[in-house]
């Protein structure tokens, strides 16, 4: 089974006033078909990075260097280098077959637009043909079951509204339904487009069991609580069904009792959409209740990625088991990590942990160590090894 | 219903601000002596000749508050006094020199909101490049002109050397009389609206021609000032975590820059919208001076050059009415904007 | 007092501050150096007001004797231009002066202490603020009578609303901070806790701005002038000057340019002056925003 994104050696740099930032380091990942791969680390580790890398949202003054994120489309049945590709392209693929969720719902929704808005909003960017398909079923509707005066009014241009649907339903990007879709008073003839979407977006928003979904559609973000904005997010990014969803530490920002809702629903989502799904977080425990592999980042780098049940029995790189040692436990004496965090200016040469790490030895210091498979699927980075 | 009573609540509020408004106006007409404040009372030129009757009758040797007393029993009624300037009650003189300036704030306001806005939105999409820095240094200029001194360097050029292809005044001679004769009929005194009404070609470009100077010397410092409000909050809209979910979503830049970050980039700017009324106030007597554009700035300015305190003082007057119903006005539009003002409260 | 530098640095480093600063530079010496650029004639009485060389209505072109031409009345254009500098100074630094001291006073009353005294004085600003600045100014100048005084009176009274709130609103962004509860605490009197602790650490950026204000001072007094509602007719303001040019705009037919420089100087004066001082205005504003701070 192929994997659906393959990164090799991606190395992404910040040109900052102060410096250069090695954000992300000749990184190597895979993320396979249907598995719900989690990131761990740090701040600063660039687990965030990788998610913009793949989407190529990093923002300025950020650029990714080299390497190659490779992506497999299941519509094509074929790989993808998706930072070969063009910017038009890439946003075919964005919110479509991979689609990102925030840390942060409040400041991740638009404050003057309601919920369905937004949502609607992405129906209407990527399944246009669909949509103008309803559309026209509509349209046959009332044109068979009209009669009256009415009706007999508005014929004329149901039959217009009609032959537009049907041009958008073949291709969406025609020039007359285009051209009108930029005319005030036309514009109105594209309604049913916007009437399906709405339709669309309240089963979305069911879906993310969100209640009494029609109304909340109609509501803005502010009036909603940071559980149910989340979970809106969350409708937003599987609304075109993609086959990679990223989720960037969705459920930091909630409270407890609502993390456990929100992870509830991660595994729903796992199970029924049948999507590939990388979420990253920095709080292990999360990371156990839905991942199914678990790739722990530090300063750029990847150290060590395993299965779940085997990442918490066995780990193996120095990072790791501090890591795992620093949760704390009742009745345990509170375990930090030695040292700073990595200066992402100036990082540490060779392995950027040696300087903090109780196994270290010189070569360490001078080269940084390669991927290796220690056991079945337990691959690490590490000079022990 | 959330509106209405927040309407009224407002109109409320107002009446504290507009009491202390007549009271400060009024306080300066104090030092002025007795028989100058006459002219606050009368109401035909023929009272002009018994000052000091009227003196008896108003008690304007009184103490304040009796004199406050009567004259504000005497602007409700209407009175505002007398314009020696122009020879007319205050009132009137008003609404007579009302629709010039009405017919420049006509042109000019939706000059200077398009104009500054999408200037501002361009520099913030290409920030730091040469687009941003050249409608910046603009903007600083235009900020700094002493708008008197473009309205007569524009005067020097388009008046004198391309001789009177942009004259001053309303209308050209000609088409003065042609206003004024019984073949026009002046429905609103504003000419170019009136010479569409009355079909007339002729006196339409004529008033357009008239227009051209004073519109730009007033938007030009107002139009600076827009443009770099528009400009900052365009670029705090970009820094916001929803235009990263917008580009997540596929969304081409035209869309995101246009659709997400500039409804948000406006509200301030709308905000802002009454002080920018006020400083076209403050241009329109300048302008309406230099280019003798016969409408209320011209008409204060006469006033104040001749000390003829009613006019000035129904002027300012006037003024601080027509300010604060704006700025309900744009509070209201700011409601309408910002869904977050509107409403309130959260949804379980 | 690093940070200090860093903005004196950053100021230097953007081309458009740095010509603000030169361009200040160059007026302030002008402003100084005054009577020894254009000495007053012998026996003159008032420096401030430009000697006349006869009474002839028509301006006199530049020439060797009068560098800048005359104006309409034969008012030397370079003594006017010179020494309006110190006018525009003058004007400038004082009203700002004033405006800050009474913002200061009665914004930090109203922030300190909230409450009726914070609605009273809020009530007495939206008052002023009612009135478009320049239009109050011409009716305060109408009632006292036209003079640079009454301009610089009626400056006062129109500005001080806006300071009095920001004020308020530094004052209200620290007054919660624990070292203002602290020094509370220990007893301090309230015109300490707000002199010593509450002022120093909330006002200055709000200082460099009115400061910067000076510019859009003198460029209303110059219009006020202009009007003439200001200075009187032949005192060295620049507005005063430019004002007699507005009969002279357009030359004989042939020659529509030949009284250029009775508009065009005095107006660059004042041009150059504002400009400076927004210069470095925008320049600071960039500086204080929190948001384009160091990346």
């Amino acid at each position: 089974m192929e994997n659906i994104i393959t990164i090799r050696d991606l190395t992404v740099r910040f040109y900052t006033y102060e410096g250069v930032v090695h954000a992300i380091d000749g990184l190597n990942l895979d993320i396979r078909q249907g598995e719900t791969l989690g990131i761990v680390g740090e701040t600063g580790s660039g687990k965030t990075m990788t998610a913009l890398a793949i989407l190529r949202l990093i923002p300025y003054p950020g650029r990714i260097e080299s390497g190659s994120i490779a992506f497999f489309d299941r519509d094509l049945h074929s790989e993808i280098e998706l930072l070969k590709l063009s910017e038009d392209k890439m946003r075919s693929i964005r919110g479509n077959k991979i689609s990102m969720v925030f840390q942060e719902p409040g400041a991740a929704l638009n404050p003057v637009y309601t919920i369905g808005d937004q949502i609607s909003e992405v129906f209407l960017l990527h399944q246009r043909r669909e949509l103008g398909k309803r559309a026209k079923e509509q349209v046959d509707r009332s044109l068979r079951d009209g009669d009256g005066f009415a009706a007999g009014m508005k014929r004329p241009f149901w039959r217009w509204q009609r032959r537009l649907y049907d041009k958008i339903a073949q291709e969406s990007n025609l020039f007359e339904p285009r051209f009108l879709s930029h005319v005030p008073f036309f514009r109105r003839l594209l309604w049913r487009l916007k009437d399906e979407s709405n339709l669309l977006t309240v089963d979305m928003l069911k879906d993310v069991e969100i209640p009494d979904a029609a109304r909340v559609a109609i509501h803005y973000p502010h009036e909603l609580s940071g559980g149910m904005k989340q979970r809106a997010v969350i409708a937003m990014a599987l609304a075109c069904s993609p086959e990679l969803l990223i989720a960037d530490e969705p459920t930091t920002s909630l409270d407890v009792t609502i993390q456990a809702q929100m992870l509830e629903l991660f595994r729903r989502i796992k199970v029924e959409k049948g999507a590939s799904v990388l979420f990253i977080t920095h709080n292990l425990g999360v990371a156990s209740e839905v991942c199914d592999r678990v790739a722990v980042m530090y300063a750029g780098s990847l150290c060590e990625v395993a299965s779940v049940e085997e990442l918490f029995l066995n780990p193996s790189h120095p990072y790791t088991k501090a890591l795992l040692d620093a949760v704390p436990m009742p009745g345990k004496q509170l375990q930090t990590i030695p040292g700073q965090l990595a200066d992402p200016l100036n990082p540490p040469t060779g392995c950027r942990f040696h300087p903090r790490c109780p196994s270290a030895k010189p070569v360490c210091q001078q080269e940084k160590a390669k991927l290796k498979e220690i056991n079945k699927d337990h691959m690490v980075a590490c000079h022990l090894f | 219903m959330e509106l209405r009573s927040y309407i009224i609540r407002r109109l409320f509020l107002l009446i504290p601000v507009l009491f202390g408004v007549t009271i400060f106006i009024f306080g300066i007409t104090m030092l002025f002596s007795p028989i100058e404040r006459a002219a606050l009372y009368v109401t035909s030129s023929r009272q002009m000749l018994n000052i000091p009757l009227i003196i008896e009758t108003y008690g304007l040797d009184q103490p304040f508050w009796v004199q406050y007393g009567n004259w504000m029993s005497q602007v409700f009624s209407g009175n505002l006094g007398w314009s020696k300037v122009v020879g007319m009650p205050v009132w009137d003189a008003i609404w007579s020199f009302l629709p010039a300036t009405l017919e420049l704030a006509i042109f000019t306001t939706p000059i200077i909101i398009f104009t500054g806005i999408f200037l501002g939105s361009r520099a913030a999409a290409h920030k730091d490049r040469p687009l941003d820095h050249g409608t910046r240094v603009m903007a600083i200029f235009g900020w700094s002109l002493p708008t008197f001194w473009l309205g007569l360097l524009l005067l020097m050029v388009f008046y004198g050397y391309f001789t009177g292809l942009l004259p001053p005044h309303r209308l050209g001679i000609p088409m003065d009389m042609v206003v004024n004769s019984a073949e026009f009929t002046r429905y609103t005194h504003i000419n170019t609206i009136d010479a569409i009404l009355n079909l007339n070609g002729a006196v339409l470009l004529d008033a357009l021609r008239h227009l051209i100077l004073p519109v730009i010397t007033l938007s030009v410092t107002q139009v600076a000032f827009i443009m770099r409000l528009m400009r900052s909050s365009m670029l705090e809209s970009l820094g916001k975590g929803y235009i990263l979910t917008a580009r997540a979503k596929g969304l081409s830049e035209r869309v995101v820059v246009n659709k997400h970050a500039r409804r948000n980039a406006l509200i301030p700017v709308i905000t802002v919208s009454g002080y920018v009324f006020a400083g076209m106030m403050n241009g329109v007597v300048i302008t309406e001076t230099i280019f003798t554009f016969k409408g209320i700035g011209w008409w204060a300015w006469q006033s104040a050059i001749r000390l003829d305190i009613a006019s000035v003082l129904g002027f300012a007057l006037f003024n601080s009415v027509l300010f604060v119903l704006v700025n309900l006005v744009v509070d209201i539009l700011y409601t309408r904007v910002d869904p977050r003002v509107r409403l309130g409260g959260t949804v379980q | 007092m690093s940070d200090w530098k860093f903005m004196v640095r950053q100021l230097v480093k953007n081309p458009l501050s740095l010509a603000g600063i030169i361009i200040l530079f160059i007026f302030a010496f002008i402003a100084i150096f005054a009577p020894l650029i254009a000495p007053p004639p012998e026996g003159h009485l008032d420096n401030y007001m430009i000697p006349r060389d006869g009474y002839s209505a028509t301006p006199k072109l530049p020439s060797e004797e009068h560098i800048f031409g005359t104006t309409e009345g034969q008012y030397d254009i370079f003594y006017g231009v010179i020494w309006g500098t110190r006018s525009a100074f003058h004007v400038g630094l004082l009203v700002i002066g004033i405006v800050l001291v009474v913002g200061i006073v009665l914004g930090s009353l109203a922030g300190y202490f909230g409450g009726v005294i914070d609605e009273i004085i809020m009530r007495i600003t939206d008052v002023f603020l009612a009135f478009p600045a320049l239009i109050l100014a011409m009716a305060i100048v109408a009632a006292l009578g036209p003079s640079l005084k009454s301009v610089m009176i009626a400056l006062c009274v129109v500005s001080w609303p806006s300071y009095a709130r920001l004020i308020r609103g530094d004052i209200l962004q620290v007054r919660e901070e624990d070292y203002i509860e602290a020094s509370r605490g220990i007893g301090a009197s309230n015109f300490r806790v707000v002199m010593r602790h509450a002022l120093p650490n909330s006002i200055y950026p709000t200082l460099v701005m009115a400061s910067l204000d000076i510019g859009a001072v003198v460029l209303a007094a110059a219009a006020l002038s202009f009007l003439g509602l200001g200075a009187p007719e032949g005192y060295a303001d620049w507005g005063q000057l430019t004002s007699f040019a507005r009969n002279w705009i357009v030359g004989p037919s042939g020659d529509p340019f030949r009284y250029w420089f009775a508009v065009t100087i005095p107006g660059l004066f004042i041009l150059f002056f504002v400009l400076a001082w927004n210069l470095l205005g925008d320049a600071f504003r960039d500086i204080l925003d929190p948001r384009l701070a160091r990346r």
